[in-house]
């Protein structure tokens, strides 16, 4: 009786952890949609990025955004994107710089409200000569090229389904789930750590019709790993592929069956 | 697989079953169980839960019946079906372990071997009635064997059919001197199309998409390429080296490009490429560099091949070092 | 008479079917749940033929182009595979399609590692001894046969992933030594990406491979009908007979109910858990690769071997021995040549010719134990590195620290693996401890000419050899 119970119980909790979760393809965040428009210049807020860089950025980056940074391994914020690298380093919480070993990869909480951000991203994008933010909008992208463009350039290291990898060393390429198109747009913009700039797109070139499109029909491919229907078969236990699958089958599979096989030969 | 096969048989009776006609066991006319027996306590639960576990199981069958019939959803009908067998299951389990009378048998072995005298029989019932030719070493039994061999080989040339001979294909690819490099769509690559610590698939002309023929076409910083200078003069402006995309482990495109560290990661065994360094291996399972695509650049500042790869693509076989 | 006894004297008066029935149902099986894991693997077997047999008819064994209308927004236009086309329809429009396909993909994990895990009880309760040993070699090869029959499978929908697997074996195959790129040209029908390999693999699938693993099977079970199965040492247990219940009713009854259970927790798995979403993966294209990129976990362990390295190649006068030879090709032969000929190797050492049907507990076998853990984990090491890039991610360690402690424990896991279940066995045995039920009740044992004793049933503190001693004879 407590072993049926047992087992019931099991194949309940079973039951909820493999119960498909929702997407989260609603949830734009206003902060990102804010920052598609083009940060309005003031000289207010450049001072209040200016403050904001001297506190936070200064130590590692150097006093000036375009002049050299104080280590060797910390880059110049001069050729590393311009403005869309501050946007997406800041807003996305990898800057600044959380616990000082390995590369800064994680997500995270962004550490600045949203108009900190704006000021910063109004400075540093003025300093180094580069302050465009891309203009994306997946409604103008198609899906279908979206999905061709990714498996040509992004796939190899982000997954076809997102679920990102390992690369070498300490560096991996992120998971996309939750990730907004303006950070695909950015990312593709300043090819942020291993990633290469351009994202892998043939002629890629940044405010050109035809890249804008393509980022567009990328943002729109990667909108739609968010949703749920492409996992009509059910939970997608990490969308690792057949590693965490082969690990449910000898768990839960066989495991189940190894109980019940103990139960069906009765009190041996 | 008669009784006389089986030797004797004892049965064995324990105490539950004591309070009905003892013995009798398994004759012709016996049918087993007695119905009418009176069920113990525990009986009476089993065959509770038993009937519970039915009647579940009968309900998860009519809810796939409404679920199918309402056009289908995968999970709930995964679940259903696993109630619907699962209670079926149950009751079956529950029956067999508490409401069956089933006794514990003995059975005893019988001999495997037929013994010497079973072998001998079979050896004399094999060559009682063969004649003079067979079972000696004949002439005719020399042919027939002779026979045999020849049309079991020649059995197997169909074999040969089911594919091409090796050949040379395995050293060579489409890639020749002059041939404009295209990307997948087929759009000749200039010089200055991809970013610096960009990278691109690129193909030859006219072969775009082919397998074989595919290479990585890198936008290296200057100066970071550290390559003998006859391997230099295939890289336009010190700054667009392209190598093949095929992993010479096992054959996996290897598409992860760090740009930081210019490595080339493949997804597969994890080798490790250096980019600066000629493509050579630095970990991993890969034993040879990515061979090199000799580039060169035409009047319209399009790159074009200077040749073939520098050496067979893709994993190695046999005869990869013969011509 | 009714209609059921009218077709039975039907039957029985031309085909004799009743007395043959009679002996059969009447053949006794001990069970201990053990003996189970090989009807597990049987079942999950059933499930697959019935699960795909119903796919057969919706799958397209064809690499002909054509264009994606389905309901999967991202592909929609674009040109796929035939094959590929096939799979995606039978997953979004046909009903409990998608069902069946994944209730079949989660069959055949199962099978394998039911497979796995009945070899691991014969493996250590020695059940492989004289007579059995040609059921070991039909075993052997039915793992094989289940190996390469998943491994045709999920090759079959021309998907991303599943390309690159098989690109990966293109490369294996011509790593063989002299013959390697002829066997491959013939195999695949010519250069990497062979068209006509998807058609061939279907036909291994659905007719070279089933037909073997049913004949095998059936000669399996076969001769553990003829043989009689085996049982663990225990109170009126000896090596002469079966102590054990009918195969009807209860063996019957049990091994319905076991499948049934197969069939749930499949239905379950099916159901909620996705496995192979192809369309995700998208179509293969030759020069396109997905990460992570594992294969199904049963050639887990190759993929592992090949991630291991080492990354020696030999060339001598030109002739290559590619780095993948020795990981892929003879790790696996060395492997598993001995444990096919485990039987040959093992009566070579202990030199016991006698015939066995009693099992060993394996705490009284530590040697063979001990190897059989040390194997277990030489296996078990290669698939942990099979997934080093999603350990890596996950225990945030590099792809690299995690290979070269792999590389290493590869040397000193086995053996420190194979002392510390010899010492185990070795304790355990001494406390003289058995797993094995003791029946409580009294025992009559029916004489040759009809009459009863009781027999004593004490449980036996060794091994259970002793012959049950009579108590009284009752009438006659």
């Amino acid at each position: 009786m407590r072993r049926t119970a047992i087992l019931l119980g099991g194949i309940a909790v079973l039951a909820l952890l493999l119960t498909p979760t929702t997407g989260t393809a609603a949830s734009r965040r206003a902060t990102a949609l804010a920052a598609q428009q083009q940060p309005a210049d003031s000289p207010a807020l450049e001072a209040r990025g200016r403050e904001l860089y001297q506190q936070a950025c200064a130590s590692c980056h150097g006093p000036d955004p375009a002049g050299p940074s104080y280590y060797p391994r910390v880059p110049s914020l001069k050729d590393t994107g311009g403005a869309a690298a501050v946007d997406w380093a800041v807003r996305t919480g990898r800057m600044p710089w959380k616990d000082n070993k390995g590369p800064a990869i994680e997500r995270g909480e962004p550490r600045f409200g949203e108009q900190d951000i704006r000021a910063l991203v109004v400075y540093v994008g003025k300093a180094v000569g580069d302050a465009q933010i891309p203009d994306v909008d997946p409604a103008r992208g198609n899906l279908q090229r979206g999905r061709q463009l990714y498996g040509q350039a992004c796939a190899a290291c982000h997954g076809m389904n997102g679920a990102g990898a390992a690369l070498g060393g300490q560096n991996i390429a992120v998971s996309l789930q939750g990730v907004e198109p303006i950070d695909v747009a950015e990312a593709i913009k300043i090819g942020p750590g291993q990633m290469p700039v351009g994202g892998g797109l043939a002629d890629y070139e940044f405010g050109t019709a035809q890249s804008t499109q393509e980022v567009d029909d990328i943002a729109a491919y990667v909108e739609s790993l968010q949703t749920r229907p492409y996992n009509r078969g059910g939970a997608p236990i990490g969308g690792k592929g057949p590693v965490p699958e082969g690990f449910v089958a000898w768990v839960i599979g066989l495991g189940i069956l190894v109980v019940a096989a103990r139960w069906i030969a009765g009190r041996g | 697989m008669t009784d006389s096969d089986q030797g004797s048989e004892r049965v064995d009776v324990d105490r539950r079953s004591e309070q009905g006609p003892a013995g009798a066991p398994g004759g012709p006319g016996d049918r087993g169980g007695r119905p009418d027996q009176a069920m113990t306590g525990g009986q009476r639960r089993a065959e509770r839960r038993a009937a519970v576990a039915l009647a579940v199981a009968i309900l998860a069958g009519i809810g796939l019946f409404i679920v199918y019939f309402a056009g289908g959803q995968t999970q709930i009908e995964g679940v259903l079906f696993a109630i619907a067998f699962g209670g079926l299951g149950i009751a079956l389990g529950v029956w067999a372990n508490h409401l069956l009378d089933a006794r514990e048998v003995v059975e005893e072995r019988h001999e495997l071997t037929s013994g010497a005298a079973g072998r001998q029989a079979f050896e004399m019932a094999l060559t009682e009635e063969v004649g003079p030719v067979l079972g000696r070493r004949s002439v005719l039994v020399g042919l027939l064997a002779g026979a045999g061999g020849a049309l079991g080989l020649a059995l197997l040339l169909p074999v040969l059919s089911l594919g091409p001979a090796p050949g040379n294909s395995l050293k060579v690819t489409p890639w020749r001197r002059g041939l404009r490099v295209v990307d997948e769509e087929g759009q000749p690559v200039s010089l200055d199309q991809v970013p610096q610590d960009g990278f691109l698939t690129v193909f030859p002309e006219g072969h775009e998409g082919t397998a074989d023929a595919q290479a990585l076409l890198i936008h290296v910083r200057p100066g970071s390429l550290r390559l003998p200078p006859e391997r230099m003069a295939g890289v336009p402006e010190g700054t667009h080296v392209a190598y093949s995309k095929i992993c010479t482990h096992a054959g996996c495109p290897v598409s992860l490009y760090e740009q930081e560290t210019s490595r080339i990661l493949c997804p597969c065994h994890q080798s490790q490429f250096d980019v600066s360094d000629g493509a050579k291996p630095f970990f991993g399972p890969a034993a040879r560099p990515l061979p090199q695509l000799p580039l060169g650049v035409d009047e319209q500042r399009v790159l074009i091949a200077e040749g073939d790869f520098t050496e067979p693509v893709g994993p190695a076989f046999w005869d990869r070092g013969r011509q | 008479m009714n209609i059921m006894e009218r077709t039975f004297k039907y039957l029985d008066e031309r085909l004799g079917t009743a007395s043959l029935a009679r002996a059969t149902l009447r053949k006794v099986f001990p069970d201990h749940w053990s003996f189970l894991l090989g009807e597990i693997a049987l079942f999950c077997l059933v499930v697959l033929i019935f699960t795909g047999t119903f796919l057969t008819f919706f799958y397209t064994p064809s690499i002909r182009e054509v264009v994606y209308q389905g309901p999967y927004a991202p592909l929609q236009g674009s040109e796929v595979s035939a094959a590929y086309n096939s799979v995606l329809r039978l997953s979004f429009e046909v009903r409990a399609g998608l069902l069946m396909r994944q209730i079949h993909h989660w069959a055949a994990l199962v099978f394998v590692a039911a497979i796995v895990v009945h070899l691991c009880r014969i493996f250590f309760t020695g059940a492989f001894r004289r007579p059995r040993e040609v059921n070991w070699l039909i075993g052997i090869g039915l793992l094989f046969l289940a190996l390469g029959e998943g491994f045709t499978g999920y090759s079959l929908p021309d998907d991303l992933l599943s390309g690159i697997g098989l690109r990966i074996f293109y490369s294996v195959t011509l790593a063989i030594p002299v013959v390697g790129t002829w066997v491959t040209y013939l195999l695949f029908g010519g250069e990497f990406p062979a068209p006509d390999i998807i058609s061939r693999l279907f036909v291994f699938h659905i007719m070279l491979i089933p037909a073997l693993l049913l004949a095998l099977v059936a000669v399996h079970i076969a001769i553990l009908v003829l043989q009689k199965h085996t049982q663990f040492p225990g109170p009126g247990h000896s090596e002469r007979n079966v102590v054990g219940k009918r195969l009807w009713p209860e063996q019957t009854f049990k091994s319905v109910s076991l499948l049934l259970f197969v069939t749930a927790v499949l239905a379950l798995l099916g159901g909620l858990g996705q496995i192979n979403p192809v369309w995700q993966y998208g179509p293969f294209v030759p020069y396109n690769v997905t990460s992570p990129a594992q294969p199904d976990w049963y050639i887990g362990f190759l993929d592992g071997a090949l991630r291991l390295g080492p990354p020696w190649d030999l060339t001598l006068w030109g002739f290559t021995i590619s780095e993948v030879f020795w990981p892929a090709i003879l790790f696996p032969g060395i492997a598993f040549g001995i444990l096919t000929l485990w039987p040959w190797i093992e009566r070579r050492f202990t030199r016991d010719r006698a015939e066995h049907h009693l099992l060993d507990h394996p705490r009284d076998t530590p040697v063979r134990t001990g190897i059989g853990a040390a194997g277990l984990m030489v296996f078990f090491i290669m698939f942990l590195e099979g997934g080093n890039d999603i350990f890596g991610v996950l225990l945030n360690v590099t792809v690299e620290t995690i290979t070269r402690i792999l590389q290493w424990s590869l040397v000193i896991a086995p053996i420190l693996t194979f002392l510390v279940t010899y010492w185990t066995c070795k304790s355990l045995s001494r406390t003289r401890l058995r797993p094995a039920r003791i029946n409580a009740g009294v025992r009559l044992s029916r004489t040759p000419d009809g009459g009863y004793e009781t027999v004593s049933l004490e449980p036996a503190a060794t091994d259970g050899e002793r012959e049950p001693a009579g108590t009284g004879q009752h009438g006659s």
